[in-house]
């Protein structure tokens, strides 16, 4: 097999009749969009200051950058995956069918997520309630489960304004998606007690069974176009929240930080999210942020091991370095990172 | 020598083949022509064929070859212990090729070859080579062989090919006879190419549907066949439990497609008409081009378009009013924006089909006292139609493929509804979105997208074969 | 019979300029016709009119860019410890003291002048430079070591807020609520451009200049997406037209009609129809895990976009081929032309102009894709040029839908100017191979 690819590939150059080798000097990562802007960030100041070429950075999902990872180790595979949230068991056995082995684990950040709006609108003090009493398909009401029939936020809880309900929250291929259901929407629903009713008339064999049905049922969210799926990116939802001036939405921290003319941020329990609140564990809804490096490829590609120290460096991703200052939520324990990272400790089994 | 030189100096011989097959031919009849089997270009044309093909496929074929051989003895170079845990031979084979490479540029340079191992790196450092490591002595050794080798290898190739150029050319000249059937050898050759050329589509249809078939088969592995083709309801979901029906999706293709044409082909085809048959040759010239502009506008724009401009203004002058819905995203907004996208794919083409229709039906028309618009409406169009059909389907094959628009125009959210002013969203769109998401890879929320691929290509697939058997029928050729 | 002949009204006589009824209505209709006609154009123009205008209206600014006129002591102390000048040494010296040299340049400037406002901390005023403006100072000195400890004139990279001011995209209302421009450095950027240190010009750069990060929008520019694409169309154009030519030609003028041309035939409508993402499937599949071709390179690139153009354009060839008259091939036929001379002679000459605007659609078509590049590595963050083919062609590179596409995900508001700006780049690429099938029809266009 190895000698068709080859073969093949030598076809590929005399099409074009390149004497040349297939030698790749630069690191090549691939993965979550949310990781993308401070992964240019640090390529561009690496190829600044190296002298080695600067890291090509690609974008194109979580899933697709550690499925690309997993692949298989060589030059025509990549070296990191970023992604937006931890790897699976499933990935890591992908991996290990594919020979590679020993892959580096390493959280350099945390990613606020926010609630925001038309700058000129109301101001909005949520709790995870409020979002799951506005969204649920179903909602608990004097300890009964009904259909949701809120039209605007006054119907939600009083003192809210009379503004109809329009949220644009991530389409189900999002990352952001997953930390929303978890984070706000099944908060939410076990805050507002619907939680305990989906349990209790659920009929489900044990208590496992049940709590998964009552899972499902929480993040079951209205149709009737109160929350609207965006698949495309945060300044989707920015040109939608110009377009419709109702609606709220669903943003990265760092996004948020970069457009603060133009939306007004909601607090969530009382506090608004910054860069500290959530480095605190104040602010609720946040969500780490990792990168995957294939040990394999550490000595062979130029410059990864120089890389990835960089990256994780007090300079870079520090409180005070250039990635704090877009809007990732420094680690608190990168000390310990940048320890594991230079002496290239591979991830142990997931716990 | 360089493989660019080489196929240069082929080609060259060539040419000079071509001209001295002809000058022969020519010759050999004294330069009375009429008693040549075919014209005197076609001798040199079989010379032309005979030096450069063989040769070029032979250096084809050696540089497929010279690598396996030089990989397989090199590679037993290496010492296993050389290896490093976790890594590969061909990781450890791509840096011999990099040494050996950054060893041919000191060479170039005229700089001395370092002695050993150790100090490699840091020479081919200087030339701008980096490597990760420093290296060891038995690659460094198979770096230099594999250097080596190429180059003999490279030197034994040039040899080679330039031998059988000159023999194909050598043969060919001595075939030249004046009953020599120069022309019949030439045109099958053509026709093998043209042959090879048509194959190209089968073999990109095959590559597809081996691209797509091992994952959709993963993926009816994790979830069932029934669920998928006959549910009515879309709704993946992180974590497992997903509905992943297809015909919420389906039907959005269809309904958006159907607006899009809606649009553009009357649209396109009045335009066309106005520009073939009433358009002064100025107009024309200045119109036509700046039509096909709006196919050029990335679709990203036209998602802009509809999300920012249409989306609002249908939404507060047609749904409300109506009392359809408030949604700024619709069926409609998409379906408008993306028409306007496929007016040139319709105007253009068939513009050129009905200029193409012969002067003699018109002058006939007109003859029999016919205006303008009666000729062309009883005329010419249908003596342009299968043009036109065939403008149209490409159309309607650029609508179920595109995907900005609607993500930007329609939304996202899959549904069933016969309201155009709801929003809806194409099977196209969720390829795409479940394929770069974040979902994990092997789930079924991502392989979805290959049976989604493979249900369109087969869908679409039905429609064409439709699609032929209904142009074969009408079709009809005037003169 | 010669009663009912004569029940038959004797035509009246009329005057020939006086129309009847059904010659008024048959003109109607024809005055309608027409009418319909310039209908439909005028939808066209006037919707590519507001497109045009949109883009030109955000993306014309992309080609200016406001910078600072500064003069900086490069402190020989700072940047090269060693005072060998070797450049390994100087290398060690990062952005970050370049930075340092440049914020001090700046304030020591404003200071020096007069014009730093009330209340503006050094720090902060240092912040209207664009964090590019330390890596281009770098590259100057490491290219030109003679210039460390000297004082020299430079033009640094403006901010992207403080260049939306002069472009009137921020005001002193938006930055009052904006977390990365405070009104007080807007004020300081008035007193500079007063002063006649701060304006702005042309802006070569954002042709030229790769790709830059989401913390400089002021630097981004397009040149590896305009190298990757010119590449990848370069590939298009040599394999997509021949193949696409003569695959319409066997298809047309030889195939027998039997159960294989009717699958190539069945085959190729398909095709077109294949979302474009497939491709990138196909292509990560065949090329890149298959074959074994390097990722992001604008080789892998130009292969898929072949590969998807093909359809449209042996649809569009196949539909010139067959308007072709058959009374032009039957005449060749008559006069003793082969088959084979006939078509390359005669029919392929006369189909031009439409294998043109096939081929020119085709190439539209590619050069704004974006979707298969996404799955072949291509929506990628490039900053290093490709090198001059053929080896480039195996270099990582970007393209310019992709350049568009990534600006327009960007969060800082000044990548919106910048996606409108590539879009205007991308327009003017298409405008010329439009002017040169344009040329090529003109020559070829003619009517039976």
């Amino acid at each position: 097999m190895d000698h068709i690819k080859l073969g093949l590939s030598a076809l590929a150059i005399a099409a074009i009749s390149a004497p040349a080798a297939f030698a790749r000097d630069q690191i090549q990562t691939a993965g979550s969009s949310t990781v993308l802007p401070y992964a240019t960030i640090v390529a561009e100041a690496f190829g600044e200051n190296f002298k080695f070429p600067t890291p090509v950075v690609e974008s194109g999902g979580s899933g697709a950058g550690r499925k690309k990872l997993c692949e298989g180790v060589g030059e025509n595979t990549i070296d990191i995956a970023n992604s937006s949230s931890r790897i699976t068991q499933a990935d890591i056995d992908t991996c290990k069918s594919n020979g590679v082995n020993e892959i580096m684990e390493v959280r350099f950040g945390y990613d606020g997520i926010v609630f925001a709006s038309e700058i000129k609108g109301p101001e909005f003090a949520f709790t995870p309630a409020d979002i799951y009493g506005a969204l649920a398909s179903n909602v608990a009401k004097d300890g009964k489960i009904v259909p949701n029939t809120a039209k605007t936020w006054k119907d939600v809880k009083a003192g809210f304004p009379t503004q109809n309900i329009l949220m644009f929250i991530p389409g189900t291929k999002h990352g952001t998606r997953e930390v929303f259901d978890t984070k706000v929407i099944e908060a939410g629903c076990k805050a507002s007690g619907a939680y305990d009713l989906f349990k209790a008339a659920s009929k489900g064999a044990d208590d496992k069974a049940k709590e998964k049905d009552a899972v499902s049922a929480c993040n079951d969210l209205r149709k009737d176009g109160a929350s609207v799926e965006i698949d495309g990116d945060y300044t989707e939802t920015l040109a939608r929240i110009a377009a419709n001036k109702d609606g709220i939405g669903v943003f990265g921290l760092s996004f948020y930080q970069n457009n603060t003319d133009k939306l007004r941020v909601a607090t969530v329990n009382g506090i608004t999210p910054s860069v500290e609140t959530v480095a605190k564990g104040e602010y609720p809804v946040s969500r780490p942020l990792y990168f995957y490096v294939k040990k394999a490829h550490i000595g062979v590609v130029p410059g990864l091991q120089e890389y990835i120290d960089f990256f994780v460096s007090d300079d870079i991703a520090g409180p005070n370095g250039p990635l704090a200052q877009y809007g990732l939520v420094p680690d608190p324990e990168l000390a310990k990172t940048q320890e594991m990272v230079k002496n290239d400790v591979a991830m142990g089994p997931l716990k | 020598m360089s493989i660019g030189i080489l196929t240069l100096i082929v080609i060259a011989l060539a040419a000079g083949g071509f001209l001295l097959g002809r000058q022969i031919a020519v010759g050999k009849v004294a330069g009375d022509i009429r008693k040549l089997h075919s014209l005197p270009g076609y001798y040199g044309q079989t010379v032309f064929l005979f030096t450069a093909v063989p040769a070029l496929l032979l250096m084809l074929g050696w540089l497929l070859v010279q690598p396996l051989l030089i990989h397989e003895r090199v590679g037993a170079m290496i010492a296993p212990e050389d290896i490093a845990s976790g890594s590969s031979a061909s990781l450890v084979m791509s840096d011999v090729r990099r040494i050996a490479d950054g060893l041919a540029l000191i060479e170039a340079q005229g700089a001395a070859i370092p002695a050993d191992a150790g100090t490699v790196r840091e020479a081919l450092g200087r030339v701008g080579v980096a490597l990760g490591t420093d290296v060891k002595p038995s690659v460094y050794a198979a770096a230099k062989a594999y250097g080596a080798m190429s180059a003999t290898g490279g030197k034994a190739m040039s040899v080679a090919v330039l031998v059988l150029a000159l023999a194909g050319f050598g043969f060919a000249i001595a075939r030249i006879r004046p009953a020599f059937r120069a022309r019949n050898v030439s045109e099958t050759f053509v026709r093998a190419l043209l042959i090879g050329a048509s194959s190209v589509a089968i073999l990109t249809t095959l590559g597809i549907v081996l691209s797509l078939v091992f994952e959709t088969v993963h993926f009816f592995k994790v979830y069932p066949f029934a669920d998928f083709f006959f549910s009515l309801t879309w709704n993946p979901k992180f974590g497992g439990g997903s509905d992943l029906g297809i015909w919420p999706l389906i039907w959005g293709t269809l309904y958006i497609s159907l607006i899009a044409l809606l649009v553009a082909v009357p649209v396109g085809i009045f335009s066309a008409i106005y520009l073939a048959e009433y358009a002064s040759k100025k107009v024309r010239a200045v119109v036509k081009p700046l039509l096909e502009v709006l196919a050029g506008i990335p679709t990203i724009v036209y998602g802009l378009f509809a999300l920012i401009t249409v989306g609002p203004a249908l939404r507060d002058w047609f749904a409300q009013p109506l009392g359809l819905g408030s949604s700024s995203s619709s069926v409609m907004t998409a379906g408008v924006v993306m028409g306007i996208m496929l007016i040139p794919f319709v105007s253009s083409l068939s513009d050129d089909i009905v200029n193409a229709v012969p002067q003699s039906l018109r002058d006939g028309s007109y003859g029999i006292g016919a205006t303008q618009s009666e000729t062309i409406r009883q005329v010419i169009l249908p003596a342009a139609l299968p043009g036109i059909v065939g403008a149209v389907l490409l159309a309607a094959s650029r609508a179920i493929g595109e995907t900005m628009i609607v993500v930007m125009g329609a939304g996202a959210a899959a549904k069933m509804s016969l309201n155009p002013f709801d929003a809806m969203t194409t099977v196209t769109v969720k390829i795409v979105s479940q394929l770069t998401g974040d979902t994990e890879f092997n789930s079924p929320e991502t392989l979805v997208a290959f049976a989604l691929g493979l249900t369109l290509f087969v869908f679409t697939l039905g429609l064409n074969i439709l699609a032929l058997f209904i142009v074969r029928k009408y079709r009809e050729q005037y003169e | 019979m010669t009663a009912e002949a004569t029940n038959i009204p004797a035509p009246k006589r009329r005057s020939l300029y006086q129309l009847d009824a059904r010659t008024r209505r048959r003109n109607a209709s024809e005055t309608r016709f027409r009418a319909y006609g310039v209908a439909a154009i005028a939808f066209g123009m006037i919707a590519l009119a507001v497109l045009l205008w949109s883009i030109l209206g955000q993306g014309l600014s992309a080609f200016t860019q406001t910078r600072i006129a500064m003069d900086v002591t490069l402190d020989a102390a700072v940047l090269d410890k060693s005072g060998k000048r070797d450049p390994v040494e100087l290398a060690k010296a990062t952005t970050l003291a370049y930075g340092k040299i440049l914020d001090q340049a700046l304030v020591k400037q404003a200071t020096d002048k007069g014009l730093m406002p009330e209340g503006l901390s050094a720090k902060d005023a240092a912040g209207i430079l664009s964090k590019e403006a330390p890596a281009q100072l770098r590259r100057m000195v490491l290219d030109n070591p003679a210039l460390i400890g000297t004082t020299v004139q430079i033009e640094a990279l403006a901010n992207g807020r403080i260049d939306g001011l002069l472009k009137g995209r921020v005001t002193m209302e938006s930055a009052k609520l904006d977390s990365n421009v405070s009104p007080a450095q807007l004020v300081l950027a008035q007193n500079l451009k007063d002063a006649g240190l701060l304006a702005k010009s042309f802006n070569f750069d954002f042709i030229t200049a790769p790709d830059a990060s989401e913390v400089r929008p002021e630097a981004a520019g397009l040149g590896v997406a305009i190298l990757g694409s010119l590449y990848m169309m370069m590939i298009v154009l040599v394999l997509a037209l021949p193949i696409g030519v003569a695959a319409s030609i066997y298809l047309e003028e030889f195939a027998a009609k039997n159960w294989f041309t009717d699958l190539i035939e069945v085959n190729i409508a398909n095709l077109a129809a294949v979302p474009s993402i497939v491709y990138g499937i196909l292509g990560l599949a065949v090329f890149i895990n298959f074959a074994g071709m390097p990722q992001s390179s604008p080789l892998v690139g130009g292969l898929v976009l072949t590969l998807m153009t093909l359809p449209t354009i042996i649809i569009a060839t196949r539909a010139s081929l067959k308007a072709v008259p058959p009374s032009i091939k039957d005449a060749a036929l008559g006069i003793g032309a082969s088959k084979t001379q006939t078509v390359f002679h005669h029919v392929l000459p006369l189909a031009m102009p439409g294998i043109m605007t096939g081929t020119i659609i085709g190439m539209a078509h590619a050069l704004g894709e974006t979707a298969p590049l996404l799955l072949i590595g291509m929506v990628a963050f490039v900053r290093d040029y490709p090198a001059a083919p053929p080896e480039g062609f195996l270099d990582p590179a970007a393209a310019l839908p992709v350049q568009v596409y990534n600006f327009t995900r960007r969060a800082d508001p000044a990548f919106l100017e910048r996606a409108s700006g590539a879009i205007i780049v991308l327009l003017v690429f298409l405008a010329l191979m439009n002017v040169a099938a344009i040329l090529l029809r003109r020559k070829f266009e003619r009517r039976w």
